[in-house]
């Protein structure tokens, strides 16, 4: 008897080192992690030894348009998903080259290429069971079987005929899988929802606005600021049923913390972008919600901006840390927002330890921190009939999906995201589903410096930045930082770089097909060896100009993009292209 | 004798110049109650797109305007201006250079840039996106939207294109507009 | 116009005031001069009939050189009477009390008024078209908003005019003391129907105005009749929902007024009775009562025309 469990013992141990193994050199969601720190584990790359990286293979996908998507990789398969038409691709990394196992198209409504707001982008997939899970852009959730790709179940989540489309990647935790929808420029009621990962039925649906019954809050919710608290707020924030069609999308990123066992998500920016039409806080958009993950009743709540003026949406990732801070170590969140301010939340209760400026902004004044309240600039209210300038940030924000990298090691937060400033006009527009519900131009151009992106370290303990390196076009694309303290990023022209984690110095850079918009990941490969693997193929909100080929004569097109991104297109093409690159 | 025909000439020169501005007073012609036409039979006819914006309805008969494409008034391509920015056109196309949808003021056309493939693609929808406005929008409206899509890149002839707008101005005034791209050459 | 000599509010009241006032002097000054004139001729009929008029005596030259002077510092004397009247008229236009006002946004189109009532609870607001319902006794401020192009604000017995600029927004504020219907016409023309786009005010007892304000901050019933429901889905799924709102259903659009309780106003599109003939004939037409008006033509079927006519029927 004790012998046999002594086996078992041993063999769980065996398996449980062998799983860990595995969880070092496995990338199995975009965000890698739960915590959402995108950090790899792996140290074989290091300052020194990274311009010997190698091009291990290329891939093209034959799509066009902007990819987003972080590829995923678990033991020796990796899965790519594209953008609209959404083919989920698994690749056999035993084998040199891109040796395809697996190809499957969910066979998309191409009508749904109509209410993508920002370009038919995809953020990529998760891996959890046996199992890949990912969103279409026409609302379908599909688990695919991960050995030979055949669809296990797929559930649909909305019509593309109310404007609503799906684009973000699905966060699964146990057995639970977490996805959210897009829309908040057609008037799109948001939510976020779960599905049971064996057969998809929804086991739960949170939306961002309406009556508490239907934004699951009740006796467990106990916001930390009290204009959070009251009984159906998101109702009476707003005029009569505009709450119907208010936006609050939920599609960006989701963190979990499993000793807490809350989710924290962010929900977007309510409709339409002009203000006068929706007087009140407009809850619960522009905001971050904790919510446990059995039933999703809401835990908590903060609103980064409350009646949101310039589409400063809340849906940018929360990374989970621990932190020392005034002595104690607390555990927190990091959330980058796209009003400018890099908020530091107590993780368990919602109260805002510090929310400091990693942008220029003259939108607001600062953050309250005693009220939690966002002290807003009433000199750059857009308003009807004349023209409000020198809106900073822009409507993309400080930084807009793009995410950041934590390390542990350097203590460091790793921030890709841009410097822009814009000129907006505002005037009453009319709700036709289906149709955009925005009621706003705009135009944007460079911030002060001339620099449209940057990269940023910063460090949320002292506060501050630590070095930032300045880039012509914003640096749409995501962060990576490994345990060999290199840190990866693309640029909008097609550069892939690598720099020091601790200094900031260029180490390594390698121009790709197109430009780059992705998230990087690193795993470790069957031969042993540490790959970084990326996206190239330019669009986005911020490459549409040349994903959609518009007319930058226009500088009101693509929501005022068009104007600071005139020389975009004579420096990149769009056409999708896999890269990775191995360490010898 | 020399003052009296002075006189005349100068009384002559008086009426002349009155009579020239007088004929410069003619007004644009428009018609402000289109005669009553038969409904169209297409328009019993299911639409070819089934993306209609909102809910899925039976549609109403609609007037087929008789002649109803009317690019030489500047009233006619002035509502259509009107009309792209309260159906939403704005937000899909923005002042020409696009977004979700393709760019109008360029020479570059998916369907074709004659005023029935325009027509057919507001009305029909199109695969990839555009939604199909059969029985939303009456087709006399949709004459005028067409008549602003073509101005957008300068089809029009001068005289009737609109006013620029007020406000945040996107794109030069339609009247200025040159529908090849500065970066391509033909 | 008679209606601004009867003024429903202080507003008005002063106005008036000037007016009579000015009506007084400019009376006085017509039948002064009319009688001077009278002499005038009078006397140049006798002075033909005798001496040549080029040599007056002296005497009667410094009588008429008396009344000329003193002509002139009466005229001077009520220039400076209507001049201090007129600036004391403006103080008191500019010192009505405003507290407790009502706050109401008015944005003109052509040609049809668009009548927001504001409130600190955002879910209070309401909105309405062509009518503006007021409380008596309670200050009113409009701001007032122009989408197109220049109209002007004027509600005879209870206001002076204010124009609407696109562009920039504006105040007005009065006071209606005096229950009762009045008309607001547009004051600034504005284009073809600038005739027809009238405001109907009423101004009721309190108690009367919160029961018409909380009936309009209500959304529409969902029909229970299966041709209301039909005329429903005529309207939310046809051409209607592009223009127009209706609070309660998905039609949320904002070009054409909103006609969540079109059945309870006095006119429709300012120009005809609402009735259901009326109505039905603006849909088919409304060119025919408001020719440029920008509404188009719509052919329906007789079925649909009525089960449209019975949805638009329970809007109240």
């Amino acid at each position: 008897m004790s012998f046999a469990l002594a086996v078992v013992a041993l063999a769980s141990l065996s398996m449980r080192a062998g799983a860990q193994a595995r969880q070092d050199s496995d990338w199995p969601m975009p965000a890698r992690d739960y915590a959402n720190t995108r950090f790899s584990p792996l140290t074989d790359i290091t300052p020194t030894n990274v311009s010997r990286l190698d091009l291990a293979f290329s891939f093209s996908t034959a799509i066009d348009k902007g990819h987003e998507a972080a590829p995923i990789v678990i033991g020796d398969t990796m899965f790519i998903v594209t953008p609209y038409p959404n083919r989920v691709i698994a690749f056999d990394l035993s084998k040199p080259g891109a040796n395809v196992k697996w190809t499957f198209d969910p066979k998309a409504n191409a009508k749904s290429q109509g209410v993508a707001c920002c370009d038919v982008v995809n953020r990529g997939a998760a891996y959890a069971d046996g199992r890949v899970f990912f969103n279409t852009l026409d609302n379908n959730t599909i688990a695919l079987d991960a050995a030979d790709g055949h669809e296990v179940w797929r559930t649909n989540l909305g019509d593309i005929a109310t404007g609503q489309s799906m684009t973000m990647a699905p966060l699964v935790v146990h057995g639970k899988v977490l996805v959210g929808n897009s829309g908040g420029e057609f008037g799109v009621r948001g939510f976020l929802a779960a599905l049971d990962a064996t057969t998809g039925k929804e086991v739960w649906r949170a939306y961002s606005t309406g009556p508490d019954r239907d934004v699951l809050i009740g006796p467990s919710f106990k916001p930390h600021y009290a204009q959070d608290r009251g009984a159906d707020l998101g109702v009476t924030s707003w005029p009569t049923d505009a709450w119907k069609i208010g936006g609050g999308t939920v599609w960006g990123w989701v963190s979990y913390d499993p000793e807490l066992d809350l989710v924290y998500y962010g929900t977007g920016n309510p409709g339409p972008w002009n203000p006068d039409q929706r007087p009140g806080a407009n809850k619960w958009t522009c905001g971050i919600f904790a919510r446990k993950l059995s039933t999703g009743e809401a835990v908590w709540f903060y609103q980064f901006s409350p009646h949101d003026l310039h589409d400063y949406d809340g849906v940018n990732e929360s990374v989970l840390v621990d932190l020392p801070i005034g002595g104690v170590t607390r555990k927190v969140l990091l959330h980058p927002d796209r009003n400018g301010y890099l908020y530091v939340i107590d993780r368990a209760s919602g109260e805002v330890l510090s929310a400091d400026a990693f942008a220029l902004i003259t939108t607001s004044l600062g953050v309250d921190l005693a009220s939690g309240a966002l002290r807003y600039n009433p000199a750059k209210t857009p308003q009807f009939g004349k023209v409000t300038r020198d809106i900073c940030p822009a409507s993309p924000g400080a930084k807009d999906w793009q995410p950041t990298a934590w390390s542990p090691r350097t203590k460091l937060f790793y921030i890709p995201h841009q410097n822009l400033c814009q000129d907006t006009l505002v005037y009453e527009t009319s709700y036709i589903a289906g149709t955009p519900y925005v009621g706003a131009e705009a135009k944007m151009r460079a911030g002060p410096g001339g620099n449209r992106g940057e990269f940023s370290a910063w460090d949320p303990v002292a506060r501050k930045a630590v070095w930032t390196i300045p880039e012509s076009f914003p640096v749409w694309s995501g962060a990576l930082v490994t345990a060999g303290d290199v840190v990866f990023y693309g640029t909008m022209d097609g550069w892939f770089k690598a720099v020091d984690a601790k200094t900031g110095d260029l180490l390594w850079k390698y121009k790709t097909s197109s430009g780059i918009i992705g998230q990087p990941v690193s795993y470790r490969g069957p031969d042993g060896h540490q790959y970084v693997a990326i996206f190239a193929g330019v669009g986005g909100w911020a490459g549409g100009v040349v994903s959609g080929n518009l007319d930058t004569r226009d500088g009101s097109a693509a929501l005022g993009f068009a104007n600071a991104m005139r020389d975009l297109p004579h420096v990149t093409k769009s056409g999708g292209m896999l890269y990775v690159f191995r360490m010898p | 004798m020399y003052s009296e025909c002075r006189s005349h000439f100068t009384r002559a020169l008086r009426i002349t110049v009155v009579l020239m501005l007088v004929a410069g007073c003619e007004r644009e012609e428009r018609q402000l109650d289109p005669p009553p036409v038969k409904p169209d039979p297409r328009a019993q006819a299911a639409a070819l797109s089934d993306f209609q914006p909102g809910k899925q309805g039976p549609g109403m008969r609609m007037l087929a305007a008789a002649g109803g494409y009317h690019e030489q008034s500047a009233y006619e391509v002035a509502q259509g201006k009107q009309l792209y920015r309260w159906f939403n056109c704005v937000g899909c196309h923005a002042q020409g250079g696009g977004a979700i949808g393709p760019a109008l003021m360029d020479d570059n056309w998916l369907y074709g840039k004659s005023a029935d493939a325009i027509f057919t693609s507001i009305v029909e929808g199109r695969p990839n996106g555009m939604p199909a406005f059969r029985g939303r929008i009456p087709e006399q409206q949709v004459w005028q939207l067409v008549a602003y899509v073509r101005s957008m890149s300068g089809l029009v002839p001068s005289g009737a294109e609109p006013n620029r707008s007020e406000g945040l101005l996107g794109a030069p005034p339609e009247n200025l507009r040159d529908a090849q791209r500065p970066d391509e050459k033909h | 116009m008679s209606e601004v000599l009867a003024p429903g509010g202080p507003q008005a009241a002063h106005i008036a005031q000037l007016w009579w006032l000015m009506l007084a002097i400019c009376a006085f000054v017509f039948i002064a001069v009319t009688l001077a004139l009278g002499c005038a001729v009078l006397r140049a009929r006798r002075a033909t009939s005798e001496t040549a008029p080029e040599s007056p005596s002296t005497s009667g030259e410094k009588r008429v050189g008396l009344w000329v002077k003193a002509a002139a510092a009466l005229s001077m004397l009520l220039l400076v009477i209507l001049l201090g009247a007129s600036v004391m008229t403006d103080r008191a236009l500019a010192r009505l009390p405003l507290d407790d006002a009502l706050v109401v946004h008015v944005t003109a189109n052509q040609w049809w008024w668009d009548v927001v009532y504001e409130d600190a609870q955002p879910d209070r607001e309401f909105r309405t078209a062509n009518e503006l319902y007021l409380p008596t006794g309670r200050p009113v401020i409009v701001k007032l908003d122009a989408r197109d192009v220049i109209h002007s604000f004027w509600i005879p017995s209870l206001t002076g005019k204010k124009d609407l600029l696109p562009g920039r927004t504006t105040t007005i504020q009065f006071r209606a003391d005096k229950a009762g219907e009045y008309r607001a016409p547009c004051a600034e023309f504005c284009g073809l129907q600038h005739a027809f786009m009238t405001l109907d005010v009423v101004a009721l007892a309190p108690a009367s105005f919160d029961a018409w304000a909380d009936a309009h901050r209500a959304p529409a019933a969902t029909p229970s009749d299966p041709m209301e429901l039909r005329g429903r889905e005529l309207f939310v799924s046809g051409s209607c929902m592009l223009c127009h709102a209706i609070l309660g259903t998905s039609a949320n659009a904002r070009s054409g007024p909103d006609l969540t309780h079109v059945a309870s106003r006095a006119h429709l599109a300012s120009v005809l009775p609402n009735t259901p003939v009326a109505l039905a004939a603006w849909i088919t037409d409304p060119q025919v009562a408001k020719p440029g008006a920008n509404m188009p033509a719509h052919f329906l079927a007789d079925a649909d025309m009525r089960a449209l006519l019975a949805y638009l029927g329970t809007l109240r």
